[in-house]
């Protein structure tokens, strides 16, 4: 019960939340130079036909009066169209946040899957061979820009062997997209039995992928090793081995009580990543949401961007109060 | 205790007689005066290496013997090798030491020449320790049944709703009130005197051989040692157990132990049984530590020596107490002194031992 009330008002103070980061983010981009009434009339357009259409998007009242009609619009559920794909910025949205969010979570879980044993394993063994793949691998992935890793991928899997699919959006064009459901294609198309979807969606997943899973394992792995080798020397670690406990039984313990800052690393990751994966995104020409705001940003498309800081911003939201839930479940000490 | 843990403890001790080929164990009186060891450290060394410089003698020399029952009191300064020794007869020596000579035999069997599979059996079983800082001990995201029901079910065998029994038995043994909740408390709900029963209750659970307190109660108040200390005598004895009682505070070891050794930098200077060693302290270190506790102004002046002088590398050829000792003559400079008898059960590494 005391969970529900918890949940209830983490939700509650979400609203206030929301507003705050709307309103800093909001003037962010006002603070920026470029004038959308230009960029969209181009070259040939008179003062006049420029004032006009100021004054038809609102751009020449003062900025409170323009914060309040973008709130008001906001709280009707509209984010307002981009006028380069004149498309609201919700459906916009709809379609390219969870593109993004299908390739951070994946990249995201093999990041994972990779960085937690290695780290593991280089905590445990300070001179085996796989410590030291961890300690390299550690140093390498930090070093490693993503996009460039990503070229290598494409040239090495794309072009030489041709193992995957050309790294072009996340679906075959000649394939059928599958029917909406969650966004994501892998899911949508399993749900709706679309097998030549599947396998084109996987085939365009597997390299952006690997990238970030390459790339993002290093954080996770240097966590893992740092905060084990913390727990593993920790007094309930000695005293568990003077009790003659299994080594794999004391070794458990320890990772269980690291596992509070590998979730730690693991969320703030994660809601970096919804606009970090950037660059993936355009190498890939994956059609993110990050790949969105970012041309909103080069061609003063404010909407396009206020709608996506505000989707990133619930979504992280979301997931810090996921981890603390989490926290919640592993952690008696914070459960009061 | 229950008559179930009872029985337990019982069985156990007599496994261990058989293995050993004794006849069922006798009274503790004749055990404690007869008896073989239970635990018998000899000539150990221990040396800490740190990088760079020269390796730090932690240990020097160390022979200790415990029979049956019989609870040894180790006191000295911080230091001075206690938690070492500790450690050394856990064989989890901390790095970077090294145990460089000597043995270590329990129960006639050299623990040295065992697998680390073979002695993490032993450890928590046969040799069990209870240390302080009992808080940190606790893993803080675990019940305290299942903390100690685990340690029963590693050793004994035993289901976790068994271990779970066992836990509760050993709860009301060390009087922890409201034992049923506690079982499911964490750690951090405890208090200190509460969480150092815990460590009892988990060191005492298997009905070891021996047992190592390494400074458990210093860290109580006053009242709740008192009431630590008569519950830890009171297990031990119904256990039969051996117990090297690690203190810094002598008055402690008169009324707890039966016999006391006294360490300092790393050797042992006195061994005697504690009523003789109350009597009559004949180190002159050991006369120091009685006047420092004692409220005689006086006394405390005539003892007092000066600060302790940092590891000198003539050190084996002079007596380690020399920089401080209020009684040096001149061969204290020149000739190591060696542990010799001064009456039976009492041994003195001095020169010219304090005479009463």
């Amino acid at each position: 019960m005391a969970v529900v009330r918890y949940i209830a008002g983490r939700l509650a103070f979400l609203v206030p939340q929301i507003i705050g980061i709307v309103l800093v983010s909001f003037l962010l981009i006002k603070a920026v130079p470029g004038d959308p009434a230009t960029l969209m009339l181009g070259p040939m357009a008179t003062p006049q036909t420029i004032a006009e259409l100021r004054a038809q998007l609102g751009l020449d009242k003062p900025l409170p009066v323009q914060f309040l009609i973008y709130v008001d619009k906001l709280a009707h559920g509209n984010l307002g169209t981009s006028w380069q794909t004149t498309k609201p910025v919700l459906d916009d949205l709809r379609v390219r946040f969870p593109a993004t969010l299908e390739l951070v979570t994946y990249g995201m879980l093999l990041a994972l899957a990779i960085g937690i044993p290695l780290g593991v394993a280089s905590a445990l063994g300070k001179r085996g061979p796989l410590a030291k793949l961890g300690g390299f691998y550690g140093l390498v992935a930090g070093a490693l820009p993503d996009f460039w890793l990503a070229l290598i991928l494409i040239y090495i899997f794309y072009s030489l062997l041709g193992w995957v699919a050309s790294p072009i959006g996340r679906i075959d064009v000649t394939v059928t997209t599958p029917h909406m459901i969650t966004g994501f294609y892998t899911i949508d198309s399993l749900l709706t039995g679309n097998w030549a979807a599947f396998r084109s969606s996987v085939h365009h997943l597997i390299l952006p992928v690997l990238t970030l899973g390459l790339v993002n394992a290093g954080p996770i792995l240097k966590m893992t090793q740092a905060t084990m080798e913390r727990t593993l020397e920790a007094d309930f670690s000695l005293y568990g081995r003077l009790c003659g406990l299994p080594e794999k039984l004391v070794i458990r313990r320890a990772f269980r009580n690291a596992l509070p800052s590998v979730i730690t690393i693991v969320s703030v990751l994660y809601g970096f990543l919804i606009g970090g994966a950037v660059l993936i995104e355009i190498v890939f020409s994956w059609g993110g949401a990050g790949q969105y705001a970012v041309q909103g940003v080069l061609n003063s498309d404010f909407n396009p961007v206020l709608g996506f800081v505000i989707f990133s911003a619930l979504f992280s939201l979301v997931v810090y109060l996921i981890v603390d839930l989490i926290y919640l479940a592993i952690d008696p000490r914070i459960r009061r | 205790m229950t008559e179930a843990m009872r029985g337990e403890a019982q069985s156990l001790v007599t496994r261990a007689n058989i293995r050993q080929g004794n006849p069922a164990s006798a009274g503790r009186a004749s055990a404690a005066s007869e008896g073989p060891a239970v635990i018998d450290v000899r000539d150990l060394e221990v040396a800490y290496y740190v990088y760079g410089a020269e390796p730090t003698r932690a240990l020097r020399n160390v022979s200790v013997r415990l029979r049956p029952g019989e609870i040894l009191g180790l006191v000295g300064e911080s230091g001075a090798g206690k938690t070492t020794l500790a450690r050394a007869i856990m064989r989890v020596v901390p790095r970077p030491g090294r145990i460089e000579r000597g043995e270590i035999f329990f129960m006639g069997t050299d623990l040295g020449a065992m697998s680390e599979a073979e002695l993490s059996k032993l450890r928590g079983r046969d040799l069990a320790m209870i240390v302080a800082n009992p808080r940190g001990e606790l893993n803080p995201l675990l019940r305290i049944g299942p903390q100690i029901a685990t340690i029963a079910e590693v050793h004994l065998g035993v289901s976790r709703k068994r271990g779970l029994e066992m836990a509760l038995d050993m709860l009301r043994a060390v009087a922890i009130p409201d034992p049923e909740r506690r079982l499911r408390a964490y750690p951090h709900e405890l208090s200190g005197g509460m969480a150092q029963r815990i460590v009892i209750a988990m060191a005492l659970i298997c009905g070891p051989r021996f047992v190592i307190s390494d400074d458990a109660t210093s860290g109580l108040d006053v009242t709740v040692q008192a009431q630590v200390l008569d519950l830890l005598r009171k297990l031990v004895r119904e256990q039969n157990t051996s117990m090297l009682y690690i203190t810094r505070d002598i008055g402690v070891a008169a009324n707890f132990c039966d016999r006391v050794d006294i360490i300092y930098k790393g050797e042992i200077v006195e061994d005697a049984p504690t009523e003789a060693f109350f009597s009559g302290p004949a180190h002159p270190y050991s006369n120091f530590l009685f006047a420092a506790f004692s409220h005689n102004a006086e006394l405390r002046r005539r003892w007092m020596g000066s600060a302790p002088s940092p590891e000198s590398d003539a050190a084996e050829a002079l007596c380690l107490y020399a920089d401080r000792c209020v009684k040096r003559q001149v061969r204290c400079l020149a000739e190591h002194p060696a542990l010799r008898e001064l009456a039976a059960g009492r041994l003195a590494r001095c020169h010219f031992p304090v005479e009463r």
